[in-house]
């Protein structure tokens, strides 16, 4: 049995994150004893917060250098407190520090690295990851031999960690070499009500290139597209996603969403998000566009076309019906309610 | 103004709307047709591309190269739809483009090239590459690729790179919930795993093709075999994704409505 | 004002690559290479370096938007000797060919009285004939359809194998992706061509990123667009056609790529002529590759005169005949495609060539209409070339017309490709006056060799279609025809399927693998894309004149239902949706009124197409 190291950072806030927890619930799943190493300006808040998760030693990397997210310091760090806990298999959530990170620490280690695995188990007495090849269109099972292994665990692949609080004492460990010429200048967000990526969503709305094109009247109306597909994510704080021909019309001339950037992109060449429902409006559910519904579990559509993509296996239920019409009700019908609340 | 080495790692993966196959063999899994499946540049790949050629662009003197392992027949191809795009000066090295490939592996060769291009200067060289592929989709390789030539200097999921006249690079990195990191860097050398960047795709230009085709055949036909292993797969399948799905044909807007709403509010 | 363009010189260009532009690059750059692989010839443009020679094709890739074939491969195997077909992905020799008649399993095909009393006898003597499944197999296979010795094979993986070689060889550049726009015309001679604007908008007018399509200058222009190329069709425009020149017979070929089933049979070089179904006009096909898929399509001609007409349609109704169904029942759609075949034949033969310029393929009427091959001449007729080509070169001659035609047309009058056009030239004349005369005319025409024929008049297209009233005349009244029209226009969608519906075709049962809706068909196998910043390729050139119709065929037509019923009857073209295959071209209903050989439609060079390569 590998000795399990599972390694996390702080958030800019101190806190661990819910995908951090996951993988603490992950560690816990396996079976056996495993460590924590911890990263951040000042993990005792943190660490504290999961006295009670099992591990049975707590290391810790600390300092303001270690408080934002670099390259060269969340490397030298994580491969400290790697070293330290001389484990075999680590285990680390998706996060974009350690996506960022953990590779080039891999390399430091002479191990091996997995990354967006989407489950771990105990197969035989050894670990084995499952993770998708391919834009999510192929899924594998797989594991390895040489250590020490790094599995970055994407986020929604267990429980998040709930537990005791209590007072820990953690184990510093000194990081040989943490030189950088890179300085982190901060963060840039768009406003808050221009927000429209939310990861904890429960559920996310996808646009379609639908929504900009010739209506039964033989016009377009992205205004009154854009003003229901935001009265929508106003009125029931969904995630915003599109299709790539949506956000790639900017391209032709057409007249676009001017909220929607590549960063909305669901599908092949954009992001695969996780939401527990997923409403496609004005998209065709094409096989390419459906790849990054992979992890969204309870899916609808609305499409005038009943034999979309969607209509084949793709979506639980499709609505064969104008979205403009339903979307406006939709949001009527929200509206009224918050009201009423 | 600075001047800049941009090297490019960039491989090739299928187009992306194939339809594909897994199917495994003794050297592991690999695609159905893998071969005859058309290849297209990796997406991201491509956008570190035309991130390079406009840095280059912008300051005279800097050159762009592009690494990339893939088999030497589908790399021919493809260079026939990038070549007009971009300039730049192709290493080729003649290897599997699979994604199930090891990522640590395929950095070696790359860093390897990288390491042999001749008159290479470290103190000017930006690594460019897609922060993940279409294909093994692990979003590794860069990172190990900058640690082989021991640049601790990385960056991931780079939407803009702004130089500075002193050669200061500005970096705008995606993170969490749809905002950016802004980081700077005191200078070459660098590694940046891209996301998409800002930059549409370049259009064809034949001048540019006639130019870059003559050095392109050169380097394919002095590109080397090379191996690259693969992780102990137990299995490779494609995911069971038919639903059930109920089709709604029926129903006004209103009614419609009134069952999204429903749907939505349950747990 | 005229945007400043850019401008690159080079030896020789080419327009399209096809099977034409395949074995002239194949033949021509064996030449331009001396044994020790240095330069046998010196380029004029850059002195001190071989021949620049330089393709430019429309298409994303070069094994792109093109059909799979059976073909003898006389002209193919005298390039390569040694061709080994399982060199090529789906490649196999022919290994037993039939001709099969369907019968109509569903009632609701037009068969004429004389058909419809074959029919009828062949149903009567069914102990006593070999009756299979609702067809009958000919006793034997005329000589002149004969592919003994062929092979069958995706023109989509032949051409990568040609074009992998030839960029290998270094000695010609093949681009994809590159649409050219018209040739420079200078004083009655051709002096290169200029490539498409990018970054424009749908109509054409500068957008963002605006770059004018560049000139590329060459001593020499190599017209291979095909078909329905626009630098051909401008060519002609502009420096006029032969006398007796014609091109009025056409036919759009559609076809699926299919997995077979586990429990198909049917050995790779297996192939299937049909006639007979689902309308007798309608010629279908069936190639069985290695590994077990298959090619299947069909023909619709320029002389089925249904105003309704549509090939994907057609093509699963022939697919769902019972000869075919117990192979393919359970299979899945892997790729498909669609083009337009120049079924004139010889008798669409343009001048071969002119100062600094030659065409070849299939646009250059090299296709054999009567044994239903074009590949194999298109080949031949840029081998042709390119011996000329390094014959003038090595000679220091210039590309005059004189020249040419002393050499290239010389070569090619001389050949099989001449010999066999000329006896084909008029072998489906027949047809115009109906489905058995013309079986009898191409009967006539073959078995002797082309000395006689069956006379008829060959109509331009669009002086052969009848409205829906008329076509549909006592079988749906008017009234019910004019309501489904106001349904359907209503929705933005073609005729076919609600009047072919009504007059007593069953509806497509979809199954999502093999059976699709014409929508999905355009996402599989590649999907159908088109580059942004490329302007519309399809344009209605007067919108009044559309508005006349009232019978829009190129919507019923259109392989990739990229044209819809648009307002006040002129149709809207969809330039992501387009397969590129030309229809639209000849079924326009509409001829210009300063010119009867000309329609309402203008077919341009564009980007974009299927990403197919097992086509």
């Amino acid at each position: 049995m590998d000795r399990i190291l599972v390694l996390l950072h702080t958030d800019a806030d101190g806190v661990l994150s819910k995908t951090a927890l996951e993988v603490l619930s992950a560690a816990n799943a396996l079976g056996g004893e495993f460590v924590v190493g911890l990263c951040g300006r000042d993990v005792q808040a943190a660490a504290d917060s999961i006295a009670g998760c099992g591990a049975s030693r707590l290391l810790a990397v600390s300092g303001d250098t270690f408080g934002e997210s670099r390259y060269a310091t969340d490397a030298a760090a994580a491969e400290a407190l790697c070293r330290a806990a001389g484990a075999g298999l680590i285990l680390a959530p998706a996060s974009v520090r350690w996506a960022r990170a953990l590779p080039g620490v891999a390399h430091r280690l002479a191990g091996v690295i997995d990354t967006h695995v989407t489950s771990i188990s105990m197969e035989d007495g050894a670990p084995r990851v499952g993770r998708w090849y391919y834009r999510q269109r192929i899924e594998a099972a797989l594991t390895r031999t040489k250590r020490p292994w790094i599995v970055v665990l994407e986020s929604g692949c267990a429980p998040a960690w709930q537990g005791e609080a209590g007072r820990v004492v953690l184990e510093s460990v000194e990081v040989a070499n943490a030189a950088t010429r890179t300085r982190v200048l901060g963060v840039h967000s768009p406003k808050a009500n221009e927000q429209t990526i939310r990861p904890d969503a429960a559920l996310l709305f996808v646009a379609g290139a639908g929504w900009t094109k010739k209506q039964a009247d033989g016009q377009p109306h992205v205004d009154v597209a854009g003003e229901l597909i935001l009265g929508f994510l106003r009125n029931s704080a969904a995630s915003l996603g599109s299709s790539k021909s949506l956000v790639d019309l900017s391209g032709e001339g057409q007249a676009v969403l001017p909220f929607l950037t590549h960063m909305n992109q669901v599908g092949q060449t954009g992001s695969t998000p996780r939401h527990p429902k997923g409403l496609a409006t004005c998209c065709h559910g094409e096989e390419p566009h459906v790849v990054g519904w992979r992890f969204i579990n309870d899916r609808r559509a609305v499409n005038l076309d009943a034999n979309c993509g969607w209509a084949r296996g793709k979506a639980d239920v499709v609505y064969v019906a104008d979205a403009f019409a339903v979307m406006a009700r939709v949001n009527e019908i929200l509206k009224t309610r918050s009201a009423a609340t | 103004m600075p001047q800049f080495q941009i090297v490019v790692c960039g491989s090739i993966v299928p187009d992306p709307l194939q339809t594909l196959e897994p199917v495994t063999g003794p050297a592991g899994p690999s695609l159905k047709n893998e071969l005859m499946l058309p290849a297209v540049l990796d997406p991201w790949a491509g956008h570190a591309l035309y991130e390079a050629a406009n840095l280059a662009r912008n300051h005279p003197g800097s050159k762009v190269y592009l690494v990339s392992a893939a088999p030497k027949a589908k790399l021919q191809q493809v260079m026939m739809t990038v070549g007009q795009k971009a300039p730049f000066e192709l290493v080729a090295i003649d290897a599997s483009a699979s994604g199930f490939t090891e990522a640590a592996d395929v950095a070696a060769l790359l860093a390897g090239a990288i390491a042999a291009i001749p008159g290479l200067d470290r103190s000017r060289l930006l690594v460019f590459g897609g922060w993940e592929s279409a294909s093994r989709g692990a979003g590794v390789t860069m990172q190990m690729v900058g640690e082989r030539l021991g640049i601790a200097e990385q960056f991931l999921a780079v939407d803009q790179l702004t130089v500075g006249e002193d050669g200061t690079l500005e970096v705008l990195e995606r993170i969490e919930g749809g905002s950016h990191q802004i980081s700077s860097c005191q200078g070459a050398p660098a590694v940046f795993g891209w996301a998409t960047g800002n930059l549409p795709e370049p259009r064809n230009n034949p001048q540019v093709g006639m130019q870059n085709m003559r050095a392109i055949m050169p380097a394919l036909q002095k590109a080397k075999p090379a191996s690259t292993g693969v992780p102990s797969f137990v299995s490779v399948s494609l995911p069971k994704q038919q639903r059930e799905t109920r089709v709604v044909k029926d129903l006004t807007p209103d009614e419609v409505a009134r069952e999204i709403v429903a749907w939505i509010g349950e747990n | 004002m005229e945007p400043e363009r850019q401008q690159m010189d080079v030896d020789i260009v080419c327009v399209g690559f096809g099977p034409a532009a395949g074995g002239f690059l194949t033949t021509l750059s064996r030449g331009l290479a001396a044994g020790d692989g240095a330069p046998a010839l010196e380029s004029i443009v850059a002195p001190g370096m071989p021949p620049q020679v330089i393709c430019y094709e429309r298409s994303d890739d070069v094994g792109f938007g093109v059909s799979g074939i059976v073909t003898r491969a006389r002209g193919i195997r005298a390039t390569f000797p040694d061709l080994d077909p399982a060199a090529i992905p789906m490649a196999a020799p022919v290994r037993e060919e039939k001709v099969i008649y369907l019968l109509d399993p569903v009632g609701a095909s037009r068969r004429s009285i004389g058909l419809r009393a074959i029919d009828s006898l062949i149903r009567s003597f069914r102990f006593g004939l070999p009756l299979d499944h609702g067809a009958i197999e000919l006793p034997y296979t005329p000589e002149f359809l004969r592919k003994h010795g062929g092979m069958v094979m995706s023109i989509g993986q032949f051409n990568q194998w040609v074009g992998s070689q030839l960029m290998a060889s270094g000695a010609v550049q093949v681009w994809p992706g590159t649409p050219v726009a018209q040739a420079l015309i200078e004083d009655g001679k051709i002096a290169g061509v200029r490539l498409v604007d990018q970054g424009v908008e749908k109509d054409g007018a500068p957008g963002p990123g605006f770059l004018p399509g560049m000139d590329i200058r060459a001593a020499l222009t190599v017209v291979a667009d095909g078909p329905v190329g626009a630098v051909s069709r401008q060519i002609d425009a502009e420096l006029g056609v032969p006398q007796g020149y014609q091109r009025r017979d056409w036919a759009v070929g559609c076809k699926f790529v299919i997995d077979l089933p586990e429990s198909c049979n049917l050995e790779p070089g297996t192939v299937f002529h049909t006639l007979g179904y689902p309308e007798p006009e309608i010629f279908g096909f069936f190639y069985v590759h290695p590994e077990r898929v298959a090619s299947a399509g069909i023909f619709v001609p320029s002389w089925f005169t249904s105003p309704v007409r549509t090939s994907y349609r057609y093509l699963q109704h022939f697919l769902l005949h019972p000869f075919f169904w117990r192979y393919v029942q359970g299979g899945r759609l892997r790729s498909w495609g669609a083009k337009s075949l120049q079924e004139s034949g010889r008798r669409g033969e343009p001048f071969l060539a002119g100062d600094g310029y030659a065409r070849i393929g299939e646009g250059s009427g090299s296709t054999n209409v009567l044994t239903g091959s074009g590949v194999d001449e298109a080949w031949t007729t840029g081998t042709q070339l390119a011996e000329a080509v390094l014959e003038l070169l090595r000679e220091g001659r210039s590309f005059t017309r004189a020249n040419l035609e002393s050499t290239y047309v010389a070569r090619r009058r001389r050949s099989w490709v001449e010999k066999e056009g000329r006896i084909a030239e008029k072998a489906r004349d027949g047809f115009q006056r109906g489905f058995l005369t013309g079986l009898a005319g191409m009967a006539l025409s073959g078995f002797t060799k082309g000395i006689f024929t069956m006379p008829a008049r060959v109509e331009e297209p669009y002086e052969t279609i009848p409205t829906p009233y008329e076509y549909y005349r006592g079988r749906i009244s008017d009234h019910e025809i004019a309501k489904i029209r106001e349904q359907c226009a209503a929705r933005c969608i073609p005729l076919h399927d609600a009047l072919m519906e009504r007059a007593g075709w069953p509806a497509i049962e979809y199954d999502g693998q093999l059976l699709v809706s014409h929508q999905d068909a355009l996402l599989m196998g590649g999907k159908v894309q088109a580059p942004p910043g490329y302007a519309d390729h399809v344009v209605f050139i007067d919108p009044a004149l559309c508005k006349t119709c009232g019978s829009p065929v190129c919507v019923e037509i259109c392989s990739a239902e990229a044209i819809t019923p648009g307002p006040d009857g002129v149709p809207v073209f969809d330039r992501e949706k387009c397969v590129h295959c030309g229809a639209c071209l000849w079924n326009c209903t509409r001829a210009l009124p300063d010119d009867s050989g000309r329609t309402n439609v203008e077919f341009r060079a564009g980007a974009g197409g299927l990403h197919s390569v097992e086509n």
